[in-house]
């Protein structure tokens, strides 16, 4: 092997570096691309074999050209049925590199030591600028110097189409253009990689314009899809390893309960049964599936533990939310867009309205309940497979639970049930089991939660409330707008089998925990009303109930879900919003549009007041009626702006107000995210968004008593099934001139509660001001 | 030992007669077209067709199989349909289930974790009702099985618009 030359070129600040090789001495030289770890180091290894980390500095740990053209893209980020990652990730790139779509022919994603910059499961397209678009902007300029020099012509004198490179009557494709050679190109980068957030990439290359874009905006489709409905997909549940154990856990009787004594295998039934216990955590493992779930189910009920009384009960939620928790430890929030004195406004003000708002808990509810695979070898390297959301937090989390280091940990990433942003923080529930019990047993095991596991152990979204002031001016216009939002700690990611074994985790939610970990209740639903003239938003935050009660600091832990944080905020303020307008006797998309300055605003409001068929008039309806059993209809409107995208939802409701049951009948979204980078992928995600929307206004609650949840099954924790979801209506709104792409994959499930809310009061001329609306509470509200 | 019949092939079973079906799919035969979502029978993941009839393999013990009866799962709807049109051997093995072309065309699943059990009803539908009407589809998916087929991230207009599509493909023939 000969090195020719060596030589360096700076990228708009990242640096390309390349060494070209012949044939020599007998070696055969496999032409490098452009060019990924096994090229870095000059051999085939696989990544994993050459230590547990690849430089997450390296672009070509994001992207791959080969010699024949085709491309791989890596993410660390794993996709849940987004699809962002198969289909937007590739139009990114393909547009970017000026190659059509079909070129880019593998996507790697998830797996701690084959993907470069870790994060999680949400803000998919980075506001605009995720990593991947920046990265293939840095890999263009590298090819077109490449290039430049290759053809000897000025870099601004080549074209680029198809992935060809033309200048001065020559062309040469990107596959020629890098093969024979080992390139490497270092860009700018910052973060951690198993930090929450991950790695960012840095800089500014110079972007696509998007008038050249020619690959996003159409609808291509998820290459996923095909594998998983020809169940040719790997799933984290299919993951088999020779020796493997299967395992069921048996968790304590209450979120406070410790173990007194574990039962014994009953031997004379399940004699390749063996039960582990470390600490507060209870183990059953056999080789069989069948026999784990069986002498699990006998164990558990030979198993003693103490009793614990130390919660509410979700009767008595509101008021120990209100009146017994702490509220003062936490630092008060405050919107950077709180201006006038709403104080002073609202004791002036013509027409008032003081209402409380109140949310309850809800279940992320995975279809799948949790399962992994670990596999803790001899010399302290641990093997996890599993489905979550964040593989690199995952990795530190387990790291620590066996005081060692990230590099020892090695998370293998696959697809799993969606669980809505569960494992966002880390981990998916049953990881840090599987692996105690590995390295108790020295054999791979796999942990299956059962689905009574999944909804009596896992973490729920935070239940919250909201007090709202408002008043109204002679002119018939807010005057002043105050809110205070009220949550406990929103995110808890302790590993749970980690704090039941008494390991080490981090910090349980407190001040001082870590951005999303902290009890600070931040401000997350940005204002939209910007000609209101006194608005005074703040966040009050707590612990999470029973976690300080709970002798062994567990209680009621929470975790983000699908548009957090920000649905517990905008649910209330969108409410009051229409509550505003009825009491200022307008109309309530009119009244939205006359509150708002924000061009995108209006034109979702009006695209969806025009796709809707809405009628222009104040709410209630003429006619409106809260008794009887003759069904009565009602319409509603909410707004919301997330992640650089506009929403506007409008849904149309009967109930029956002698029973309270609400059928939601047609439900129309209008989404303006920028730009629509696929079409097809952007009005699914929003389809389902509103079907889950349905579910968190009339369904979604958690059930709990003074010991733990009490939700066991799909029958205890209803979700809507087909019967119940309305027609759906989709506007998409391509506004090119917005220049980026904003998120489309949440928010859509935020937007039905307050609209349905407001759609009963429009039907009934009642104000019910609590989640869900389920039949029974409707019917009884109706009644006072 | 049992004998059970699956996707057209006598396997060999050395499994206790109460195991239920979907481990023995799963972890003897690894088949994972079915998933685990509940073993309760509310959920519809693990659904699989036995004699062209939806059944949820969690509940349904391996002996409760008879040696005859034709169990066919995700993995083997192709083959059904190969062998319901006549289509020869070599064009069966690039063939889908319309269904299955379907639930593409449609890019109906999301996470898909619950599309194994979506996909065995809208099959055991379209093969007794051709041309469903939305009363029809809703009434498949919700009350002919043992509970409703659960979907958590809301495909079920994509599904509804997925099974109109695979009517059309199989009126095609």
């Amino acid at each position: 092997m000969t090195i020719l030359r060596a030589k360096q070129l700076n990228v708009f600040g990242a640096t390309l570096s390349r060494r070209q090789f012949i044939k020599a001495g007998g070696v055969l030289v496999v032409g490098g691309s452009l060019a990924g770890p096994r090229a870095l180091k000059g051999e085939g290894a696989e990544p994993a074999a050459m230590g547990n980390s690849i430089d997450a500095s390296l672009p070509n740990s994001w992207i791959e050209i080969n010699p024949d053209n085709t491309i791989l893209i890596r993410t660390g980020k794993n996709d849940f049925g987004q699809g962002t990652v198969f289909t937007a990730y590739p139009q990114i790139v393909a547009d970017e590199l000026s190659v059509p779509f079909e070129a880019i022919t593998t996507v790697v994603q998830g797996h701690t030591d084959r993907t470069p910059d870790g994060s999680g499961a949400f803000d998919f397209l980075g506001e605009g600028m995720p990593n991947i678009r920046k990265v293939a902007a840095y890999t263009y300029q590298a090819l077109l110097d490449l290039a430049s020099e290759r053809l000897g012509v000025a870099k601004d004198k080549v074209t680029v189409k198809d992935g060809i490179v033309s200048g001065g009557g020559k062309s040469i494709s990107y596959g020629d253009l890098i093969k024979d050679q080992q390139l490497k190109l270092t860009i700018p980068v910052s973060g951690s990689l198993s930090g929450i957030e991950g790695i960012k990439v840095e800089g500014k290359p110079p972007m696509k314009p998007v008038s050249e874009y020619s690959v996003i905006g159409k609808s291509f489709k998820n290459s996923a899809t095909t594998a998983k409905v020809t169940a040719k997909e790997k799933w984290a549940t299919d993951v088999r390893l020779p020796g493997m154990l299967h395992a069921r856990v048996v968790h304590p009787k209450t979120l406070g309960s410790t173990l007194i004594s574990a039962g014994q295998v009953d031997k004379t039934k399940y004699k390749n049964a063996q039960v582990i216990v470390k600490g507060n955590l209870v183990g059953v493992v056999a080789p069989t599936e069948w026999e784990a779930i069986q002498a699990a189910e006998q164990v558990a009920s030979a198993t003693k533990w103490t009793e614990w009384k130390g919660l509410p009960g979700n009767a008595k939620l509101y008021q120990h939310l209100r009146g017994e928790s702490d509220w003062k430890s936490a630092p008060v929030a405050a919107a950077s867009t709180n201006k006038g004195n709403a104080a002073v406004a609202l004791a002036t003000g013509k027409k008032k309205l003081s209402a409380t708002y109140q949310l309850s808990y809800m279940k992320h509810a995975p279809i799948g309940p949790t399962m992994a695979v670990a596999d803790v070898k001899p010399d302290g390297t641990v093997h996890i497979h599993t489905h979550n959301q964040n593989p690199q937090l995952l990795r530190s989390e387990i790291a620590m639970m066996l005081r060692t280091t990230p590099d020892h940990v090695i998370v293998h990433a696959y697809a799993g049930p969606g669980h809505y942003g569960r494992s966002n923080g880390g981990n998916a529930g049953a990881e840090d089991e599987a692996v105690i019990l590995s390295q108790a047993l020295g054999k791979p095991v796999r942990v299956q939660w059962s689905r009574a596991d999944d909804m009596q152990w896992s973490t729920q979204s935070a239940a919250a409330y909201s007090d709202v002031q408002l008043a109204i001016d002679e002119k018939g216009k807010i005057a002043a707008y105050q809110i205070d939002h009220y949550m406990p700690a929103m995110q808890d990611d302790r590993p749970i089998g980690a704090v039941l074994a008494g390991l080490p985790t981090m910090s349980a939610p407190d001040v001082q925990a870590d951005s999303v970990t902290s009890t600070v209740n931040g401000l997350s639903d940005p204002w939209v009303y910007a000609p209101v003239p006194n608005v005074m938003e703040r966040g009050h935050g707590t612990f999470q109930v029973g976690q300080k009660a709970s002798p062994i600091a567990v209680g009621l832990r929470d975790h983000s879900m699908r548009t957090p944080g920000q649905f517990q905020q905008n649910y209330p303020r969108e409410l009051a919003i229409s509550e505003a307008a009825a009491l200022a006797g307008a109309d309530a998309i009119q009244f939205r549009i006359d509150h708002a300055s924000e061009e995108r605003a209006i034109g979702v409001l009006k695209a969806v007041r025009e796709a809707s068929g809405w009628d222009t008039r104040p709410s209630p309806r003429p006619g409106a009626k809260s008794t009887g059993s003759a069904p009565v209809r009602g319409r509603g409107v909410s707004l919301m702006y997330r992640s650089l995208t506009y929403w506007a939802c409008v849904c149309e409701i009967t109930v029956n107000p002698s029973t309270g049951a609400i059928v939601v009948e047609k439900s129309t979204i209008a989404v303006d995210p920028g730009i629509v980078i696929n079409p097809m992928q952007l009005k699914r995600q929003v389809e389902g968004g509103a079907v889950m929307g349905v579910s968190h206004a009339l369904f979604d609650e958690v059930n709990f008593n003074e010991s733990g949840v009490t939700a066991d099954d799909w029958i205890s924790y209803p979700i809507p099934s087909m019967a119940d979801i309305p027609e759906i209506k989709v506007v998409l709104i391509n506004n090119p001139k917005v220049s980026t792409y904003g998120g489309g994959s949440e928010a859509a499930n935020a937007l039905a509660a307050p609209a349905i809310a407001a759609a009963l009061h429009d039907a009934t001329g009642k104000m019910v001001r609590r989640l869900p609306l389920k039949a029974a509470y409707v019917q009884a509200a109706l009644k006072t | 030992m049992a004998t059970i019949t699956v996707n057209g092939i006598r396997r060999e079973v050395n499994a206790p007669g109460d195991t239920p079906l979907l481990y023995v799919l799963r972890n003897d035969l690894e088949l994972t077209g079915p998933q685990f979502g509940c073993g309760l029978a509310q959920c519809g993941a693990c659904s699989i067709l036995i004699d062209g009839k939806e059944v949820r393999s969690c509940i349904t013990a391996l002996s409760d199989v008879g040696e005859n009866q034709e169990v066919t799962t995700l993995e083997g709807l192709p083959a059904r349909w190969a062998k319901q049109k006549g289509i020869p051997a070599e064009e069966a093995k690039t063939t889908l289930h319309p269904v299955q072309q379907a639930w593409i065309e449609e890019q109906t699943p999301q996470c898909g974790f619950c599309q194994n059990g979506m996909i065995i009803k809208a099959t055991e539908l379209l093969e007794s009702n051709p041309h469903p009407t939305l009363l029809q589809i809703k009434a498949a998916f919700t009350t002919s099985g043992l509970s409703p087929n659960l979907c958590r991230c809301g495909t079920y207009g994509a599904i509804i618009d997925a099974v109109n599509h695979a009517a059309q493909i199989m009126a095609r023939g």
